[in-house]
């Protein structure tokens, strides 16, 4: 039996994703490319992403009960499919790379100071392999119950920011080419939302529903800019020094002192995020492995999973700079080819399901 | 024309029941007309066996009849007309069996009597207000407490027996049209397969009803108090009421019932919602604290205030454990302590708790070999635990396992860890219903019994996590 999930359990994924990989290392890389602009690279690349939210809600329309898995083949034939569902393990698979990489480094800094890859891996690996086996719905389940302690941190990290003294950062500093450029090269770091098209036949929207799907990730985007905004107007022209976005615009607020490092409040919340992060990308992971391999069950693609993400941390070990600009420089084309070309791809799919049934009427 | 052979029936009865000691007969004969009465003295009313049985018999003046002895002569209620096979089950449930000469038919009279408790405030359900009553182990006596609470007719009561050596009856109680049918035949049908040979107690057959009977969380509910179980009903669940047992099953079972207390419905709300988050506190200092003591102690003291970083760094020096063995040392300790005042006689409770509190804490901190804060820690979780005690075998597993966590990986294995249990514990179901609920999936009008209690009178609705069959309370 398919599990489904419920449109709260869908909104709760979508901010968890929305937050993704934007709120530790990208904001000074942003800052490093095109300064407090970065604010503006973020919006657009919100404003892109959340286009796909549409196509998602228009497609379900059309097929409420089919697998993206199942429409592809029908249209595109199999061949086809498998090759786009390949480029997804990829794409996924690079995430949650992406992701371990950032909050490792961010752990390894605040607290294991020695090289400890091996803890990161035994407390991140069993979580995230135990969370993809169990499925959608205990996952969905477990973010709604973490949904609380995440928001209610992330907005603590935002407001006692604010117990120290802000200005208004410089904007408007950087050339259209290097904004442009900046648009593309971070383009990886956004179009998580493409998620929703993998599990969208385990997804129950009853009508007049999807309006809280839009509630959710505009939410998530909006506390996403708020951390920009007050990270830049809070560093101003060091923001660049600054790799940890969410952590660091609490030091040397002015309750730091007071009450103990508040730092730990920014520990808890991106740990809960990250990991969750982790888990709907290896999810993802899994789910594409298995329609490639449908003989395979969800213990072979997380076993595949576990072994090619420790040969690569084995071999980029020490090196996660390389890794990141890597992601960076070489893939966003993936990225617009599935959040972008893809999306366009299915709603054309989804006006053509519409008129085959307006003729059929 | 004789149907039974009395002697030879019983003779074939005694053999067996293997000459047991407290078999009993005997035959009334009336001229050609013979009446075999078989049963076991140490189960019934010799008393009334007297003045039901034998008196009428031998005062009534006439031929006997099958019908007329049944009806008239037999100054009993609990009367009817068995099958040849029922007979010996009839005998081991403490019944009188007669049989005679002149019918093919056998009659069974309940005339069982054992000892048994009075129904007491159980120990481990104390209560401030509210009814103090217990079960007992009497089935009857249970059934009563139940139905005097509950005067409906929809109130449904189905024996079925479990155990081929036992033949143990478990009552399945719920009210129709309330509880849901699902839930009931689901209940019916695991009851069906259970193969056992014998059920001492209700915890016997636990473990065959739940989901993931290998799973460390507890998945059925368990209660002595009968207010509770009637309360749980009209919620829509089914009780189990099994022979020789106190506690009582209910199901499905929500993790959140555990942070419930009967005290809660009997005392203002707004004090009821701040004892329920009291609770899960409790709960959660009991799980981490050890853990995260030993996480900020190994790898984050930078994050602790400088003055509480003084007082650890103080009385932790010159200790011979590292601060994960110290732990795990006073950890052992409470436990020790714990399983041999649980198991000593009263009167030596007080030596064990002078022994163990006082020499072995204080001399242990004197002679340097433990910490203060280590003490404080370990004692505050070992507290914390008991704002749970239906959970506390479970907490004090998860303890020990939060404690290898912080003290091998630290906060990150902490939090990791804590996603794992509540992402295993949202894998959990209980006959249909999510174990987390209903908080995951969030269920709004459930809400009301959840950690914030509302008043009674807006709890109108029965909570839909069970999917009762009438939703509304009327």
């Amino acid at each position: 039996m398919k599990q489904s999930i419920n449109i709260r359990q869908v909104g709760i994924l979508l901010i968890m994703t929305i937050f993704a990989n934007k709120i530790l290392l990208m904001p000074s890389l942003l800052f490093s490319e095109v300064k407090a602009d970065g604010i503006f690279v973020v919006a657009v690349l919100f404003l892109l992403e959340i286009l796909t939210l549409p196509v998602f809600i228009i497609l379900k329309e059309h097929y409420p009960n089919e697998s993206l898995y199942e429409i592809l083949s029908k249209k595109i034939g199999i061949i086809l499919t498998k090759i786009i569902y390949i480029l997804l393990i990829v794409f996924f698979f690079l995430k949650v790379l992406l992701v371990f990489s950032v909050t490792y480094v961010y752990f390894k800094q605040q607290i294991y100071k020695d090289e400890m890859i091996w803890i990161a891996l035994i407390s991140f690996l069993p979580v995230i392999n135990h969370a993809v086996i169990s499925g959608i719905r205990p996952l969905s389940r477990t973010m709604e119950i973490f949904f609380a302690v995440v928001l209610v941190g992330f907005i603590a990290c935002l407001s006692f920011s604010l117990f120290t003294r802000i200005n208004i950062p410089y904007m408007f500093l950087s050339t259209p080419k290097s904004f442009f450029d900046s648009i593309y090269r971070h383009f990886f770091a956004f179009g998580d939302i493409f998620f929703l098209f993998l599990i969208m036949d385990r997804i129950e929207i009853k009508k007049g529903q999807s309006k809280t799907l839009y509630k959710y990730a505009i939410i998530g985007m909006i506390l996403v800019l708020i951390l920009y905004f007050l990270y830049y107007s809070k560093y101003q022209v060091t923001s660049f020094m600054h790799n940890n976005a969410l952590a660091d615009i609490l030091v040397f607020s002015v309750q730091f002192n007071a009450i103990g490092r508040l730092d730990i409040i920014a520990m808890i919340t991106i740990m809960m995020i990250t990991l969750f992060q982790m888990e709907i990308f290896s999810y993802a992971f899994s789910d594409c492995f298995m329609k490639i391999f449908p003989k395979l069950n969800t213990v072979y693609s997380v076993i595949v999973f576990d072994i090619i993400f420790c040969l690569i941390y084995y071999v980029f070990i020490g090196k996660y700079e390389i890794m990141i600009k890597t992601t960076l420089e070489y893939f966003p084309f993936l990225a617009i080819i599935i959040n972008i070309v893809l999306p366009i791809v299915f709603l054309i799919f989804a006006l053509l399901k519409r008129r085959e049934n307006e003729k059929t009427d | 024309m004789s149907y039974f052979n009395i002697s030879k029936e019983i003779e074939d009865i005694k053999k067996t029941l293997n000459n047991c000691v407290d078999f009993s007969s005997r035959i009334f004969i009336r001229e050609k007309q013979q009446i075999g009465m078989i049963f076991l003295k140490s189960m019934i009313d010799q008393q009334l066996l007297s003045n039901a049985i034998f008196m009428p018999l031998q005062t009534f003046d006439g031929k006997f009849d099958f019908d007329l002895l049944q009806s008239n002569i037999i100054k009993c209620a609990d009367v009817k007309t068995i099958k040849k096979e029922e007979m010996i089950l009839n005998i081991l449930e403490g019944k009188v069996i007669l049989i005679t000469n002149f019918s093919r038919k056998i009659l069974s009279i309940d005339l069982l009597k054992f000892p048994t408790r009075t129904p007491s405030e159980p120990p481990t359900s104390p209560v401030l207000q509210g009814p103090r009553e217990g079960f007992v182990e009497d089935l009857q006596t249970n059934i009563t407490l139940l139905r005097r609470r509950i005067k409906s007719e929809k109130l449904v009561m189905e024996v079925v027996r479990v155990g081929s050596q036992t033949q143990t009856k478990v009552c399945i109680s719920y009210i129709k049209g309330i509880a849901s049918q699902k839930v009931i035949e689901k209940v019916k049908d695991k009851l069906s397969k259970i193969k056992i040979d014998g059920v001492v107690d209700s915890y016997n057959i636990l473990s065959f009803l739940e989901e993931r009977p290998n799973s460390l969380f507890k998945q059925i509910g368990n209660q002595e108090k009968p207010d509770v179980v009637v309360a749980k009903m009209l919620e829509g669940k089914v009780a189990l009421i099994v022979d020789n047992s106190p506690i009582i099953l209910t199901i499905p079972f929500l993790f959140m019932e555990d942070l419930q207390n009967s005290n809660d419905y009997y005392t203002n709300h707004h004090y009821s919602s701040m004892v329920r988050i009291i609770r899960l506190l409790g709960l959660l200092l009991a799980i981490i604290a050890p853990g995260f003591y030993l996480s900020l102690q190994i790898y984050h003291y930078n994050i602790l205030p400088l003055n509480f970083l003084v007082t650890i760094a103080d009385t932790t020096q010159g200790l011979p454990f590292t601060p994960f063995l110290e732990i795990l040392f006073i950890f052992l300790l409470f436990q020790i302590l714990y399983e041999v005042s649980l198991r000593l006689p009263s009167y030596l409770g007080l030596a064990t708790s002078v022994v163990g509190a006082l020499i072995l804490g204080d001399t242990g901190v004197k002679a340097g070999l433990i910490s203060p804060p280590g003490v404080i820690i370990v004692a505050l979780s070992k507290i914390a635990l008991y704002t749970i005690p239906e959970q506390s075998a479970q907490i004090t597993v998860l303890q020990l396992v939060f404690l290898f966590i912080g003290g091998s990986l630290g906060l990150v294995g902490l939090t990791s860890g804590a996603i794992y249990i509540i992402n295993y514990l949202n894998t959990l179901d209980s006959f249909g219903t999510p174990y987390l609920a209903p908080y995951a999936p969030r269920i709004s009008s459930d809400l009301k019994d959840g950690l914030i209690v509302k008043s009674i009178q807006r709890m109108n609705s029965r909570p839909k996590s069970f999917n009762p069959e009438k939703k509304e309370r009327s």
